[in-house]
């Protein structure tokens, strides 16, 4: 993206390559029309390359992507009237795949699918900005510092913040996944 | 599912049909845009009578407007610059930054004019003339920094504004603390205190209209900026 902000045009493509199946990713999870979808994406896009003179080079090109999708897809919600979800339940064919081929007998895997059931119902329970911190953390992988500055928040209170959600959902799963990275 | 590779080559078509300022052609605009709003405010200063000494000890003036530049300049480089990040600082540390450096100016203006017993009240002053000059001058330095990031910011547009109205503000404030003689603390808080917040409040308005990107209409949607509602 600093070559692309300096002029190098063919740079573009490879800042398409990178941001656009993370940028992908995250709006599945709030979109569920692919023309809606594919149209964030394209306005991200667009926006960045009407942007890149703003650019600092060496910044991280990933948190200012998804803060432009963010608002892009909060303002096309206002205009349609759409409601924008936060739907972790796109994931649920790869929670599935994973929890399933990770038990062996049925009975293991009925909790399992339990289990996500009321991960799932914590996590739309959590307050909205617990919501959108983890997973910006925990699932798109974003380092403290870029979910900080995506917010507008400090990084203390995105490890606050995290570690509530965390907290919160590891009740429900009987403290498995302790110790993650990020937490 | 992916994005398809057609998908790909309508976005890359798109952006090369849109032309995009260079960081350097970018950099070179902002700079001519906010020298011309710096030129504005100065001659703007001049015009009603710059550097006025009036019965003020030239120590006394110059310790003020050295305290004043060194606190204004810093909560100017905290509000107009980014840091290292292409996402602005978090709002909380630019309202921080604001406020500090108004309270630091008061502060300092009022302990020097303590030191030189020149706090007594001016009945006749009560601050509308400096609260005009503040907002005219740095309403010029205002909109020469709208201007100069007009639709680029596709993120927080309002919050660069508010940013922008506050480090003219406390600008404003260094040109004011040159040309006006009182030190009276409620003077000092309409006339030179109250501008900083009302150029702000303007720059979050304007900000919210001038800075963000505009993009094409989306399905079903008309087209609109992409303003910076908090998340």
């Amino acid at each position: 993206m600093s070559q692309y902000g300096q002029g190098n045009d063919g740079a573009f493509e490879i800042v398409y390559e990178v941001v656009a199946p993370r940028l992908e990713g995250y709006l599945r999870r709030h979109v569920r029309e692919t023309s809606r979808l594919e149209d964030i994406v394209q306005q991200t896009f667009e926006n960045m390359h009407r942007a890149r003179g703003s650019f600092i080079p060496g910044s991280q090109v990933l948190p200012w992507a998804f803060t432009i999708a963010k608002r892009l897809m909060i303002d096309t919600q206002r205009r349609t009237g759409h409601e924008v979800s936060r739907d972790l339940g796109e994931e649920n064919d790869t929670v599935d795949a994973i929890l399933i081929a990770a038990r062996e007998s049925g009975e293991e895997v009925v909790h399992a699918v339990e289990t996500k059931a009321q991960l799932l119902a914590v996590f739309s329970r959590l307050p909205e900005m617990q919501q959108t911190v983890f997973e910006h953390v925990k699932i798109e992988g974003l380092p403290y510092a870029a979910v900080a500055a995506m917010l507008g928040i400090t990084e203390d209170s995105v490890r606050m913040y995290t570690h509530r959600a965390c907290k919160a959902l590891r009740a429900v799963a009987g403290g498995e996944g302790r110790g993650t990275q990020n937490d | 599912m992916a994005l398809s590779p057609d998908f790909k080559s309508r976005v890359l078509a798109s952006v090369k049909q849109a032309p995009a300022p260079t960081r350097r052609q970018a950099l070179r605009a902002r700079l001519w845009l906010f020298s011309c709003g710096i030129v504005g405010a100065l001659a703007l200063f001049f015009v009603k009578g710059g550097v006025r000494m009036t019965s003020r000890p030239p120590s006394f003036v110059a310790l003020t407007a050295v305290g004043t530049a060194v606190v204004a300049g810093t909560g100017m480089w905290f509000l107009f610059t980014r840091g290292r990040s292409t996402l602005r600082r978090p709002r909380s540390l630019l309202l921080a930054a604001a406020i500090l450096s108004s309270i630091g100016f008061v502060v300092w203006r009022t302990s020097i004019a303590h030191v030189y017993g020149l706090t007594s009240p001016w009945p006749t002053r009560i601050g509308y003339r400096c609260l005009a000059m503040s907002v005219g001058t740095g309403g010029l330095l205002l909109f020469a920094a709208l201007m100069s990031w007009r639709r680029s910011d596709p993120v927080t547009p309002w919050a660069t504004g508010a940013a922008f109205g506050a480090g003219a503000g406390l600008g404003s404030a260094l040109l004011v603390d040159l040309w006006c003689p009182v030190s009276y603390l409620p003077h000092l808080l309409l006339g030179h205190v109250l501008p900083i917040a009302i150029l702000a409040i303007a720059g979050a308005l304007i900000g919210r209209s001038i800075l963000g990107l505009r993009h094409r209409s989306a399905p079903g949607g008309r087209k609109s900026s992409a303003r910076g509602e908090t998340l």
